[in-house]
């Protein structure tokens, strides 16, 4: 392993951590806000500083701090029958997968550091020319890393549950396990009509076809719904928060957490948020593509009806500046997929654990299913 | 044996048997206020008229309204008979539960209540009070009258230990009935007559006989009081467990009115038995509950420069063994107690007999009272009887223990209980002996001259045996938990036999009651409670 | 016996769900986008700023306990543990005694001797009140028990239960009953000494 790959991969780590960490404390601020604005309140606004006379409240993104700070001084309280090893490993074990899902996100196309001032073109990659995808690891299973890992994340809702010692916890685990599980194969069936499209499991070969052609929700619209759907249930968030259940099992999983073992619960679910989010994007919504954006530059250039149109409105952008604006385009599109997330969880009220399940197994997998022979059928009928 | 119908029922009686006491008898109850099974019949609350079948009714011509007519309209019903002193004939059939004997049922109750305050809040009957029963299950209308009621005296204090309510009071004169007839101390009596009727003392008297707390529990409601239940605690906080009396030899059945919250005794208020104490208790006897929890020892004590120092209880455990292992085994004398149970004794005395291999045994008992002729005996000692047969031999007295001290035949002593004929001075000699251990529930004089003191359960907080002085072994439930880590005085008993490497096998009680010498059974309780 | 429950008739569109979806996301991104890109004024917003701006409570609020006063400023309270029988939490811990044999309410009337509420332990159900003979125990004060960092401020005695005034500032109640040592009583039906 040479000092390059070393290098970059190292500077791609750190990229993708301090998206996620910066991200998880907004979420906490974009929850209240957000929730706050969508119902006529008037949201977080309390915790303020004082300089020189002025109390500085920042929107509200103070609190954030405030919380962390609460949390890693308060007491931690575990139950005295409670299995101390499981019990610390827990919320471990549902932090740490949704982080590691993010290792195979592409969140730009691959970068020639020499090339950095120049007008890109294949031609210029020569042999000896060192690029770097930006995206931590190029998997060649692809998406069945992120299955494979953010499956594990259950594990810890069930462990949890599970050493509490406390039978509001158990049910919790209980219901956060056959919750996950469940929705674990339509999440995974939801997507097989896109690797069919896709003809492939790579994320970046994903983001590549549709660049070529069109963007996952036009050719998928079956599958981003449901996959949208399982993804959301996969987060244990309203509207599929039965494994919490305030009003029937006190707080579920973690009632009997509480210092910052809570707050790696807290911190993983936005994390959670994210890194769906993250995926979203990247199967139906072109990752870091931007329209009328290639490697050269903008060319607004468009075909329609047979004619083409604008066919001289092209900028030319260096190397540096692409990349900076598919990594920038990647990051917006990243917000708004949140954005629309908190949307829909503070607009649904809760299932009930069988309509949940009903839903899952009556409804989406049956749906998955049907999208699978219908992509069949249209891509026989366009081979043929 | 003849019988009659009572509301279709079948009733056996014996001639001469009023219906009220052959019901009572088969467990039925007729609602009654001034009835009571141990008194004689006085038949004027008219709470228990029955409807007598007969083929001859005597009718009573009535007006009845007619809401049809909007008039009253002449009627006939029949006449109803008081249960109490209407004696059962043979094929007779009764009906408590008719249409007539209803509305009476319900007239009467609402007469008696016509003029009740109706102070349930501050009124310490309430809960157990007949008023309140007999509303529920005959009346359950609300009051007509509008007017003020009529106000009598509140408050009296009848004596040391009553005090009388006259608002309350239904005028059943069940109470001059019992002092006249079974204490035959005619010290209460009614005057005036209508709204002015009320229970008044003899002239220049005190309601202070020995007797005067059972007029609470004759009572029907809440009209005598006990100035020492008076506002201690509600009766709906309390549970009730069976038990004897320790008060004397007579074994008065009883009941231990405790809050299991605090596991506090309250009160002890008598048990029918008409083979012991019928449905009576004395003062005494009744007041016996404070010393379940005045003067208690709860620690272990050793005796350390001379003085008596608290200690933990195995650390006082461990010193008494230690100490009557200097001590050779011939010498020690066991002092059994006619104040604890026959298990206690029999362990003790089993310890004496076959671990230490003497028959140095003696018995501590209280000195004896003012017996009468009614309830109370002559000997204080609840188990005297008992405590002989459980030793399986004579026993001699303190004063012989006294002596062989003082001559060196003893030189140490195993004491059970607080309580003995002798005061602290007389059993000074006895601090010669070279160790002393009491078993002790409470302060006394042998607890104070002793070396080492072992505290033991009181008997409502252990089940156990009494033997009374007609010979009837009467068991007792336990109903209160003792002071943490205080036990029973026969389990503290195996406790230091087992600290001196003594073993004794008894796992729990029965495994005692089977060792046992054979007890008089007692006599089962017949009848319903009043 | 079973109940008829009428479930509500849904239309296709309904029960399809995602149209209703939709169209409460349309009403939360309505108000999403106004309150964010417009001004608001005060009247737009229905957040409470406490403690600052105080909500007005129903007057059936039930508020921190008091104990109410006979004229004479004693407790209307005889100390008859109703209260504490009906209570759930098992938080009211009375002791009763009994008045002066000189006093003129003697005989009739028991008082607190010891009237404690462990306001922590409480969870202001109301059933107290409910069960109160003598209108002694009220929850009319219309105020919250006070905020403490000390668990022993929350144990209220019998004098701080009579210094809460009720929310209309009075501290006396009516009492249904004539009573030896109150103006109004008769006197006994028979003058007489015993």
């Amino acid at each position: 392993m040479d000092s390059f790959l070393l290098l970059s991969t190292a500077a791609k780590i750190g990229f993708a951590l301090a998206i996620i960490f910066s991200f998880a404390p907004v979420l906490i601020w974009a929850e209240r806000r957000q929730s706050a604005m969508m119902q006529d309140r008037v949201g977080p606004v309390r915790a303020n500083i004082k300089l020189f006379g002025i109390n500085i409240t920042l929107f509200g993104l103070l609190h954030p701090l405030a919380d962390a700070l609460k949390l890693i001084f308060k007491e931690d309280f575990v139950p005295p029958k409670a299995d101390k090893f499981l019990h610390a490993l827990a919320p471990i074990i549902s932090l740490v997968p949704a982080i590691s899902v993010f290792a195979v996100i592409p969140f730009g196309d691959v970068f020639y550091p020499e090339l950095w001032n120049q007008h890109f073109s294949m031609d210029l990659v020569g042999p000896a020319t060192r690029g770097t995808p930006l995206q931590i690891a190029s998997l060649n299973v692809g998406i069945l890393f992120i299955f494979g890992i953010a499956g594990t994340g259950v594990v810890g809702a069930a462990i949890a549950g599970y050493s509490s010692n406390n039978k509001y916890s158990l049910l919790g685990g209980i219901r956060a396990a056959g919750q996950m599980v469940s929705y674990e194969v339509t999440l995974g069936m939801s997507l097989v009509g896109c690797f069919m499209v896709y003809d492939s499991l790579l994320l970046e070969d994903m983001v590549h076809w549709q660049m070529a052609h069109m963007w996952g929700v036009m050719a998928q619209p079956i599958a981003f719904f449901v996959f949208f759907t399982a993804a959301i249930a996969e987060t244990k968030r309203i509207p599929f928060d039965v494994p919490e259940g305030e009003s029937e099992i006190v707080g579920g999983y973690f009632t009997e957490y509480s210092g910052m073992k809570f707050g790696m619960f807290f911190m993983g679910e936005f994390v959670e948020v994210v890194t769906s989010s993250a995926i979203l994007i990247t199967l139906f919504f072109g990752g870091y593509h931007m329209p009328f954006l290639n490697a050269g530059g903008w060319d607004f250039s468009f075909q329609a009806f047979g004619h083409v149109y604008l066919e001289n409105a092209q900028i030319a952008l260096q190397h540096w500046g692409v990349t900076l604006i598919e990594v920038v385009t990647w990051v917006l599109k990243l917000s708004l997929m949140i954005w629309f997330q908190l949307m829909i969880r503070w607009s649904l009220p809760r299932f009930r654990y069988d309509q949940i399940m009903a839903l899952c197994w009556k409804v989406l997998l049956p749906l998955s299913l049907l999208n699978i022979l219908i992509t069949g059928l249209v891509i026989i009928w366009n081979n043929s | 044996m003849p019988t009659f119908k009572l509301n279709d029922k079948e009733i056996p009686f014996e001639p001469g048997e009023t219906i009220i006491r052959a019901a009572w008898k088969q467990g039925i109850e007729i609602p009654h206020y001034c009835w009571h099974p141990g008194l004689s019949v006085a038949a004027n609350c008219r709470m228990c008229l029955v409807e007598v079948k007969s083929q001859r009714p005597m009718m009573l011509p009535i007006l009845k309204w007619d809401a049809e007519k909007q008039d009253y309209v002449e009627d006939t019903k029949p006449k109803l008979a008081p249960a109490c002193q209407q004696a059962a004939a043979e094929g007779m059939e009764v009906s408590s539960t008719s249409d007539q004997v209803k509305q009476a049922q319900a007239s009467v109750q609402e007469f008696l209540l016509l003029n009740h305050p109706v102070d349930c809040p501050i009124c310490d009957q309430a809960g157990e009070c007949k008023l309140q029963d007999y509303w529920l299950d005959h009346q359950k209308t609300l009051k007509r009258k509008q007017t003020e009621p009529v106000h009598k005296v509140k408050g009296v204090r009848f004596g040391p230990t009553i005090v009388y309510d006259g608002e309350r009071c239904v005028m059943c004169t069940r109470c001059i009935r019992f002092n006249d007839e079974i204490v035959g101390d005619p010290v209460l009596d009614m005057r005036e007559r209508g709204n002015t009727n009320e229970i008044v003392l003899s002239p220049g008297r005190q309601l202070d006989h020995k007797y005067s707390l059972m007029n609470e529990h004759v009572c029907p409601v809440g009209a005598l009081t006990s100035r020492d239940f008076r506002f201690k605690a509600r009766v709906w906080f309390l549970k009730a467990q069976t038990s004897v009396c320790s008060g004397c030899a007579t074994g008065c059945n009883m009941f231990v009115d405790y809050d299991p919250r605090d596991q506090h005794v309250y009160r002890l208020r008598p048990r029918d038995n008409e083979a012991v104490n019928k449905h009576w208790m004395c003062d005494d006897g009744m007041l016996s509950y404070h010393r379940y929890h005045q003067e208690r020892i709860v620690t272990g004590r050793v005796r350390t420069n001379g003085h008596l120092a608290d200690v933990k209880i195995d650390v006082a455990m461990r010193e008494a063994a230690a100490l009557l292992a200097t001590v050779e085994k011939s010498k020690i004398g066991v002092v059994l107690s006619a104040q604890h149970s026959s298990e206690d004794n029999f362990v003790l005395a089993k310890l004496a007999r076959e671990k230490f291999g003497t028959d140095k045994l003696y018995l501590a008992a209280l000195p004896g009272w003012d017996g009468d002729k009614i309830l109370r005996h002559n000997d204080n000692n609840p188990n005297r009887a008992g405590a002989t047969l459980a030793a399986g031999g004579p026993l001699r007295t303190v004063k012989d223990l006294l002596a062989d001290v003082a001559s060196g035949a003893v030189e140490g002593v195993i004491a059970l209980g607080w309580a003995s004929a002798e005061d602290a001075v007389a059993l000074a000699p006895l601090s010669r002996a070279k160790v002393v251990v009491s078993l002790s529930s409470n302060e006394g004089a042998l607890p104070n001259t002793a070396t080492v003191v072992l505290p033991v359960a009181v008997h409502v907080e252990m089940s156990g045996t009494f033997v009374n002085a007609k010979g009837m072994a009467q068991p007792f439930k336990k109903a209160i938990q003792a002071p943490p880590g205080v036990k029973s005085a026969w389990e503290t008993t195996l406790d230091l036999a087992r600290a001196m490497g003594l073993g004794i096998d008894f796992a729990k009680l029965d495994d005692v009651r089977r060792a046992m010498p054979a007890n008089t059974p007692a006599a089962s309780n017949p009848g319903a409670p009043v | 016996m079973g109940k008829l429950v009428n479930k509500p008739k849904y239309t296709m569109m309904e029960r399809a769900y995602l149209p209703e979806i939709a169209r409460g996301l349309g009403v939360s991104m309505r108000h999403f986008f106004k309150n964010t890109f417009s001004r608001r004024s005060k009247s737009e917003i229905v957040t409470v700023n406490y403690p600052e701006e105080k909500r007005i409570y129903p007057d059936r609020f039930r508020g921190v306990h008091r104990l109410t006063h006979r004229d004479d400023g004693s407790p209307r309270c005889v100390a008859c543990l109703c209260c504490s029988t009906a209570c759930p939490a098992q938080c009211i811990h009375i002791e009763p005694a009994e008045y002066d044999t000189s006093d003129p309410r003697y005989g009739y009337e028991r008082f607190p001797k010891v009237f404690v509420i462990d306001e922590l332990r409480c969870i202001f159900c109301g059933y107290c009140v409910e069960a109160c003979p003598c209108d002694a125990i009220r929850m009319d004060t219309g105020v919250h028990v006070p905020p403490s960092t000390d668990r022993a401020h929350f144990i209220f005695d019998k004098e701080v239960l009579m210094s809460i005034p009720g929310a209309d500032g009075t501290y006396e109640s009516e009492n249904p009953r004539h009573e030896p040592g109150d103006p109004s009583h008769p006197g006994l039906t028979r003058n007489h000494g015993h």
